[in-house]
C-alpha cells in the first residue's frame, strides 16, 4: 500500500467558508471531504494525511504558505502529492499548483485537478493537472480520473502521452513511435480538414518581436556590427563552437578598415563557409559600413563587434544571447545595430 | 503512363566486394572503398552515412537512376530489405560539416529509429583523397554508390520476383477531394543539395509536376549533409511512404492529384515568397483541392514551408505540413523554427533535441570516431538529430513528438 497527501482548501476541508479563508496551513488525519471519494477510487493507495490552508491565507502568505504546507507533506513521507480538485477556482487552483509544483520539485510525484481555464494550470510546473468542470458538479467525474493517474504516479509508473493519459500538456515534447507513418498521419489529417475536422499534432508560436521607431538620422548614430555567422579571428582564438554555442563573444575593431581574409573566418557548420572565408566582409560588412562612415551616412561605428554560431541553438540559449548583447549595446550608447545572419 | 515494380528476396542481392571496389578505383577523387555486409540487429553502428540507396536495376538495360527525364516508365527491379549506405568522414582541413554526424544503429535503443536495422545493409565505406577537394570526393562518392546500387541488384535479372506493382492513376469519382503531394528539395550548393535526374534541385526549374512514379523510381537522388535526422536520402524517395499512400487512397478516399516538386533554400526572401507563390499557382493547375506539403533540411527551408502553407490556403488550398520539431529539453511550449498561423494542420516527425540512451555497439563501422572526436563506441546519449533520417520531414517512418 503506497501513501498519498491531499491537499484542500479551507471550504473542502471542512474548515469553513470564505469566513475562514484566512485558516493558516494545518494538517488532519486520514482523507477528508472530497478525499474520502478520491480514497474509495485509489487503488492500493491510503490517504495518510490532508493538509489544508485558506485560500486568502495561501494568497497572502504564498511564499510562506507553499513551505509550511510543503514540510506538512515532507513529515509524512509520501508516494504521491494530490491537490484539489479545484474546478474553477482561481485561489484555490493556484494555490493547490503551487503546492503541486513545491512537491514536485521536491522530488515527490504530485498531481493537481482544477479546469483547464484555471489560472494555476500556468503555476503547476512539471507536475501533472488532471482537468475537470468548471465547478464542483464535475467532482464525481474527475475524481476517479484524478485517483488513476495518482494511482500510477505513486507507483513510480512513467506517464504516457497527455492525451493518451488524460492530463493537461505541460509543454514537454517526448518522442514516440506512432503506429502509422508521418505521411499516411498527414493525409488523414489533410482529409479530416477538408471535411471540417481540423487538428494538429503541433502547435506553432509566434514570438514576435516589436520593431522599435525608426532612427531619424542615421548619420548622427552610433552603430554596432552583430553576427551569428561564427566569424572570429582567424584560428578560433576562444573556441566558439561551430553548433550549438554556448557563448557569444566581442572583439575588437579598432584599427580595422575591412575583415582581411587570413586573418577573420567563419567557423559556422550550417553552411559552406569557403564563399565566406573568401571575403569575411561578406559575413560582417565592415568594409561597406566604413565607408558609410566616412560618407557621413553612418555617424559613427562602434568599435567592437559581437559574433555568435546561430546553428541549432537552444532558442532559450538564443534568446539569453540577444538580452545580453543588447543590455551591452544598450549602456554603450549604440542605437542601431547590423545584424547579419546567416 | 503505367510503371512497374518488380520485388526481389535480398536472397539475390549479389555483394562482390573487388567489383564494387573496382568501381571506386576508377575515381581520382577516391583513395579506398572498404566493403561491409552487416544485418539488422547486429550489434554494429554506423557512422558518417551519407546517404540510403535501395538496390535497383532496369531489365531493359537503361540506367536505374537515369539522366534523362524517364523515370518511372516500363519496369524496375529492386532488391527487398537491403540498403546500400555511404560512409565518409570528408578528409582534412577543408572538412565543410563539423560535428554534424550521422548514425545508424542495427541494433540497441538507436535501432529503433532507422528503417535500416531491419534486413541486409551493405556498407561502402569511402575514403578520399586529401588533395581532392570535398566537391570531387562527394560527386565521386555518389556515383559510386547508385553505381552500386544498380551492380547489386544485377542477379535480380535471372530471378524470379516475389510480386509486382504497377503505378497508374486511373479515372476515379470526380467527387473525391484532389489531393497534391508538394515535395521540397535542398539546393544550398554541393552537400547540401539533391539531385533531379542527377542535376542540382535548384537548376532543374522548379517547381514543377512530376508524375508521382518518377519519384519513387530514382528521378531524385540525394547528396544533403545537414543534420542526419532531417535528411531524406534517396530510398525515401524510392519507397516514398507519402506517394506510396496517396496511389493506394486513389480512388478511396481521394484522387492523386500529383506531385509537385519545390525548391528548399531559395536565396533571398523575395525568391523565397516568389517560389511558394509558384507552387501554390502549380498546385492549382493540377487541381488540387488539398496538399501534403513536406520539407527538406532545417533552418530556412522551413521559411519556405510556412510561405508554402500560406499561399496555399490563400489559393483555396487546404494544406498538412510535415515537420520536424527542435524543441529544448526543459522547453515548455514546441519550438518550430518558423510557423504561419494557416499551419493549422502540422505532422511532427519527432523532436531532434530528444536523447537516445548510450549504448555500446561491438562494432562500429564508417569511422571510429564520430566527427566531434568522441569514439564511436563509447559516447554518452546521442540526440536524435545525429541519427540517419530518423525525423525526416517526408514522414517515412513513425516517429512523432507529442506533448507530455
Amino acid at each position: 500500500m503506497v501513501k498519498a497527501v491531499h491537499y484542500l482548501n479551507q471550504f473542502f476541508a471542512g474548515l469553513g467558508g470564505e469566513e475562514q479563508a484566512d485558516t493558516p496551513p494545518m494538517r488532519l488525519d486520514g482523507a477528508v471531504g472530497p478525499g474520502r471519494g478520491l480514497a474509495a477510487a485509489l487503488e492500493d493507495a491510503e490517504i495518510v494525511a490532508t493538509v489544508a490552508c485558506g485560500d486568502d491565507y495561501f494568497a497572502e502568505h504564498e511564499e510562506e504558505a507553499t513551505a509550511a504546507l510543503l514540510e506538512l507533506v515532507r513529515a509524512e513521507a509520501p508516494d504521491v502529492l494530490v491537490a484539489g480538485p479545484a474546478f474553477g477556482s482561481g485561489r484555490y487552483g493556484y494555490a493547490s499548483a503551487r503546492v503541486a509544483r513545491a512537491a514536485a520539485e521536491a522530488g515527490i510525484p504530485a498531481v493537481a485537478a482544477m479546469h483547464e481555464e484555471n489560472p494555476g494550470v500556468a503555476a503547476v510546473g512539471r507536475a501533472v493537472v488532471v482537468p475537470t468542470g468548471p465547478n464542483v458538479a464535475g467532482m464525481r467525474d474527475a475524481l476517479p480520473r484524478l485517483a488513476a493517474l495518482a494511482g500510477r504516479l505513486a507507483h513510480g509508473e512513467r506517464l504516457g502521452p497527455a492525451e493518451e493519459d488524460g492530463y493537461l500538456p505541460r509543454g514537454l515534447r517526448r518522442n514516440r513511435q506512432y503506429d502509422r507513418t508521418g505521411a499516411e498521419r498527414a493525409v488523414d489529417l489533410l482529409l479530416a480538414k477538408l471535411g471540417g475536422d481540423t487538428r494538429t499534432e503541433v502547435g506553432g508560436a509566434h514570438d514576435t518581436v516589436p520593431s522599435p521607431p525608426p532612427i531619424p538620422d542615421l548619420s548622427h548614430a552610433l552603430l554596432a556590427l552583430v553576427t551569428e555567422a561564427g566569424c572570429v579571428p582567424q584560428g578560433n582564438p576562444d573556441r566558439l563552437a561551430s553548433v550549438r554555442a554556448h557563448a557569444w563573444l566581442r572583439y575588437s575593431l579598432a584599427g580595422e578598415e575591412r575583415l582581411e581574409p587570413g586573418r577573420y573566418e567563419s567557423v559556422h557548420g550550417g553552411f559552406d563557409v569557403t564563399l565566406a572565408n573568401e571575403d569575411p566582409n561578406r559575413l560582417v560588412p565592415l568594409d561597406t559600413v566604413r565607408e558609410l562612415v566616412g560618407e557621413g551616412r553612418i555617424g559613427e561605428l562602434y568599435d567592437c563587434f559581437y559574433t555568435t554560431t546561430g546553428n541549432g541553438t537552444p532558442v532559450a540559449t538564443a534568446t539569453t544571447f540577444g538580452q545580453e548583447i543588447a543590455a551591452e549595446l544598450r549602456d554603450a550608447g549604440v542605437q542601431a545595430v547590423l545584424l547579419s545572419g546567416t | 503512363m503505367a510503371w512497374t515494380l518488380r520485388t526481389f528476396s535480398s536472397d539475390v542481392l549479389d555483394v562482390d566486394a573487388a567489383r564494387l571496389e573496382e568501381l571506386a578505383a576508377d575515381e581520382d577523387a577516391l583513395e579506398a572503398l572498404e566493403v561491409d555486409v552487416v544485418r539488422g540487429g547486429e550489434p554494429v553502428r554506423i557512422t558518417h552515412v551519407l546517404d540510403a540507396v535501395e538496390p535497383r536495376i532496369r531489365p531493359d538495360g537503361r540506367a536505374a537512376f537515369p539522366l534523362e527525364p524517364k523515370a518511372g516508365q516500363g519496369v524496375t527491379h529492386r532488391i527487398d530489405q537491403a540498403v546500400v549506405l555511404p560512409c565518409l568522414d570528408f578528409p582534412g582541413e577543408e572538412r565543410p560539416l563539423h560535428e554534424q554526424e550521422s548514425i545508424v544503429d542495427l541494433a540497441g535503443p538507436g535501432s529503433e529509429l532507422t528503417p535500416f536495422a531491419i534486413g541486409t545493409n551493405v556498407v561502402l565505406t569511402f575514403h578520399g583523397r586529401p588533395d581532392a577537394g570535398h566537391r570531387a570526393i562527394d560527386s565521386s562518392t555518389r556515383r559510386v554508390t547508385l553505381a552500386a546500387a544498380e551492380l547489386l541488384a544485377a542477379l535480380t535479372l535471372e530471378a524470379e520476383p516475389d510480386r509486382e506493382e504497377t503505378f497508374e492513376l486511373g479515372p476515379v469519382d470526380e467527387s473525391l477531394p484532389s489531393i497534391a503531394a508538394l515535395v521540397q528539395l535542398s539546393d544550398l550548393g554541393q552537400l547540401y543539395q539533391l539531385y533531379v535526374y542527377g542535376e542540382p534541385a535548384g537548376e532543374v526549374g522548379l517547381p514543377r509536376v512530376v508524375d508521382p512514379a518518377e519519384m519513387l523510381d530514382g528521378a531524385v537522388t540525394a547528396g544533403e549533409y545537414h543534420w542526419a535526422a532531417m535528411r531524406n536520402p534517396t530510398l525515401f524517395f524510392q519507397r516514398n511512404s507519402l506517394v506510396t499512400t496517396l496511389y493506394r487512397e486513389h480512388g478511396k478516399r481521394l484522387r492523386f492529384a500529383g506531385v509537385v516538386f519545390m525548391r528548399g533554400y531559395e536565396q533571398s526572401a523575395a525568391d523565397k515568397q516568389r517560389a511558394a507563390d509558384e507552387a501554390a499557382h502549380v498546385a492549382a493547375e493540377v487541381g488540387a483541392d488539398g496538399a501534403v506539403i513536406t520539407t527538406d533540411g532545417g533552418g530556412n527551408s522551413h521559411t519556405e514551408v510556412m510561405l508554402t502553407c500560406r499561399a496555399c490556403e490563400s489559393a483555396g488550398i487546404r494544406t498538412a505540413v510535415v515537420l520536424a520539431e527542435e524543441t529544448d529539453l526543459d522547453a515548455t511550449e514546441a519550438i518550430l523554427t518558423d510557423w504561419v498561423p494557416e499551419a493549422d494542420c502540422i505532422v511532427s516527425t519527432g523532436n531532434l533535441e530528444e536523447l537516445v540512451p548510450a549504448w555500446r555497439p561491438e562494432r562500429v563501422l564508417g569511422g571510429d570516431a564520430l566527427l566531434d572526436g568522441t569514439p564511436a563506441a563509447d559516447v554518452a546519449p546521442i540526440p536524435v538529430r545525429n541519427y540517419l533520417g530518423a525525423a525526416n520531414q517526408m514522414g517515412q517512418l513513425c516517429a512523432g513528438a507529442m506533448s507530455w
